[in-house]
């Protein structure tokens, strides 16, 4: 099969996978060599789909032994399959990169034959871009689950960033949707590689030169609407793969239906607003230090598709506003809706050579759409309304137009973080 | 109105401000040589680049205010936005004043400004750093056309160097007639104005394996044009392989 077959096969089965960044590593060029990392990452082109395009995004194969019931590759599937050399790999992503396309590799691949076979290809692929061909762009390496661990850990030598997809957020759905396949086998390498990376760090300290392990972190992938789970179930999840495999990044990916199953559902459309509002208690999981349990419960499992997570949680709580930004904590800054990490660190910054007015907020970019109704400025509300919960939520509550136009930011935040690597860049101090 | 005129140059515009501190005579306005229209009320002071007295006000910016200041108003001289030269003075009058302190100093106009104007040219080069394309030519060399809305080029060299250190590159500036030039060691900034030779024999396959990609990546079910061209602006899209229109 022609090369150029091969790659409209293996880069239309890889457009699932949700992550595309090539943040987190700043390895160096060596000498006659080609490529580096950008610890901010770099976008190179935006999809149709307005998704950023910052790596070479293929499977090695697709064709799998496996028949996981939400996957197009499925073998009992009717669709043609392609498998690609390591060599053809390694042709398309340096001709790729020496013109500037892509930031570098995400290689993922279908189960053929048996994990530990497609490991090995896998192993092969980077172990060759990295050895022979002195690739040192950004490498983003699936790790097959059930492989042994052995031919993963000598993968996560070469890679700059390794994945398990876990897809479906519990035992009972995946033994139901994806039969072959053992919630242990997902999260057993996840925790090797998780520990390993720990490891290295802490080796790291001591002797500089020891060849790093995975150095821009783990992510996983799950499937959004195509099991029953809550949001609330799936973000106790999240909680616990941050706090405890120590994931750098956790994609939630809107399920596109692939199949007539019956234990599937019919949808009309992928739930791209359920999968928006998971992106944004995500944020708040991670940088804005809320708990998964102050978002929801179980007595409201669900995010309401009106608010975002942030408003939703701050009208439950309005006896704590409003808030006097001249005198409140940076905690309880950023949990005004509206308010973002930029913001905050601004608004505590200016405070120091003398007190805010409502109209110095607007400079530092505050969203005041939104904030006005939780703050006070010297004393004075600017809410424009009585400080009351239905009058607030009124305001709070988002057309259509304000819910499309905030899913860009958020929907994959390559982008965002893109610009805040660059902004920390520019400017100095992390933004974001 | 008291015009500095100076020749266009950074090293001409930090000279006008050593002048204009030590000066009686300051300045309302500085201004390039190509910017200056003739007006019979301006009294024009004449500023020779001198490279001793623009190194010590590079210096004293870097060390009584920050280097973070000095990388600032560097990024605001290469947007080539009228009247920025005076805004640079006022903010630098404001920096040696206060210092480093300068960049808490949110409220103020003309520091926002600044920030404002230097963020922009900032956000041009993180994109392209991303949106450039190379070809390749016949004789090897890797030639990337760009039309920036500001005079970048010289903030895109130092990245391409470093990455791709084993391969010959050209970026060329066609709105500004200039070329980045890179010989597998240094990069050195000409004036260019030429066209570049015929293409590789392997150029039209990648071109087309990249827009084959392109495409199919996409998922259709998600279209979002307006996403796309939000991060990625129709006016970068002319040197856009995966976005020409043939
Ligand atoms: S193993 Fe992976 S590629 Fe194969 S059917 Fe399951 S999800 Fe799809």
């Amino acid at each position: 099969m022609e090369l150029r077959e091969k790659l409209k096969i293996l880069s239309g089965a890889a457009k699932y996978d949700a992550s595309c960044s090539s943040s987190g590593s700043n390895r160096k060029n060596t000498p006659g060599g080609i490529g580096n990392g950008a610890s901010s990452g770099i976008c190179h082109s935006w999809s149709d789909d307005g998704r950023c395009i910052s790596l070479l995004k293929i499977l090695f194969t697709n064709y799998c032994i496996y028949d996981c019931a939400y996957c197009i590759n499925r073998v009992s599937n009717d669709l043609p399959r392609a498998s690609f050399t390591p060599e053809e790999v390694i042709k398309l992503t340096i001709n790729f990169y020496r013109r500037n396309y892509i930031e570098g590799l995400f290689l993922s691949s279908a189960v053929i034959k048996s994990p530990d076979y497609t490991m090995e290809l896998l192993l092969k692929t980077v172990r060759k871009l990295r050895e022979e061909y002195k690739f040192n762009g950004y490498i983003h390496l699936k790790a097959i689950p059930g492989a042994d661990f052995s031919l993963i850990a000598r993968a996560g030598r070469y890679a700059d960033r390794m994945s398990v997809n876990i897809e479906l957020p519990s035992k009972k759905s995946l033994s139901l949707l994806a039969p072959q396949k053992k919630m242990e086998s997902i999260l057993t390498p996840m925790k090797e590689i998780g520990l390993n990376i720990k490891e290295n760090r802490e080796e790291r300290k001591k002797s500089k030169n020891l060849p790093r392990f995975v150095p821009a972190g783990q992510s996983t992938q799950l499937i959004i609407g195509a099991s029953p789970e809550t949001d609330y179930h799936i973000l106790k999840l999240c909680e616990a793969l941050y706090q405890r495999f120590n994931l750098k990044r956790v994609y939630y990916s809107a399920y596109i239906p692939v199949s007539n199953n019956p234990s599937l559902p019919q949808l009309r459309r992928p739930p791209l607003l359920r999968e928006h509002r998971l992106y944004q208690a995500d944020w708040l999981l991670r940088f804005y230090g809320f708990a998964a349990d102050e978002l929801l419960d179980r007595a409201n499992p669900n995010f309401n598709p009106k608010l975002d997570p942030k408003a939703n949680w701050a009208l439950n709580h309005l006896h704590l506003f409003p808030l006097e930004v001249n005198r409140a904590d940076y905690e309880m800054l950023l949990r005004v809706p509206g308010i973002g990490i930029k913001s905050a660190r601004r608004i505590v910054s200016a405070r120091r050579t003398g007190s805010i007015d409502f109209d110095d907020l607007e400079k530092f970019g505050t969203v005041l759409k939104r904030a006005r109704y939780f703050i006070t400025c010297k004393g004075k509300y600017y809410g424009g309304i009585p400080f009351r919960e239905e009058l607030i939520k009124e305001r709070l509550v988002e057309g259509k137009t304000g819910l499309h136009r905030q899913q860009l930011s958020l929907f994959d935040d390559n982008s965002i973080s893109d610009i805040d690597g660059f902004l920390s860049e520019t400017v100095g101090g992390k933004e974001g | 109105m008291i015009y500095y005129i100076y020749d266009g140059s950074f090293e001409g515009l930090l000279t006008a401000i050593y002048e204009a501190f030590y000066h009686d005579v300051k300045p309302d306005m500085i201004l390039k040589r190509s910017d200056y229209q003739e007006n019979l009320f301006a009294e024009r002071v004449e500023i020779v680049t001198e490279r001793n007295k623009s190194d010590r006000v590079y210096n004293a910016v870097r060390e009584k205010i920050s280097s973070r200041s000095l990388r600032k108003i560097y990024y605001a001289f290469l947007s080539e936005i009228k009247g920025v030269e005076t805004r640079i003075y006022h903010y630098l009058q404001l920096g040696f004043k206060i210092g480093r302190k300068i960049d808490g100093h949110l409220t103020d106009d003309t520091v926002l400004e600044l920030n404002r104007i230097s963020n922009k040219v900032g956000l041009e080069r993180h994109r392209l750093l991303g949106l450039i394309r190379f070809r390749r030519l016949d004789n090897d060399i890797y030639y990337a056309p760009i039309e920036p809305d500001y005079n970048i080029i010289a903030l895109l060299a130092p990245h391409f160097s470093k990455r791709l250190a084993d391969q010959n590159w050209v970026i060329h500036d066609l709105k500004r007639k200039v070329a980045a030039v890179y010989n597998r060691e240094e990069w050195v900034l000409t004036g260019f104005s030429g066209q570049p030779g015929s293409y590789a024999e392997d150029e039209a396959i990648y071109q087309s394996l990249w827009k084959d990609f392109f495409k199919n990546i996409a998922i259709t079910n998600r279209k979002n044009s307006r996403l796309q061209l939000q991060f990625m602006p129709v006016r970068y899209w002319k040197h856009l392989i995966e976005k020409e229109t043939t």
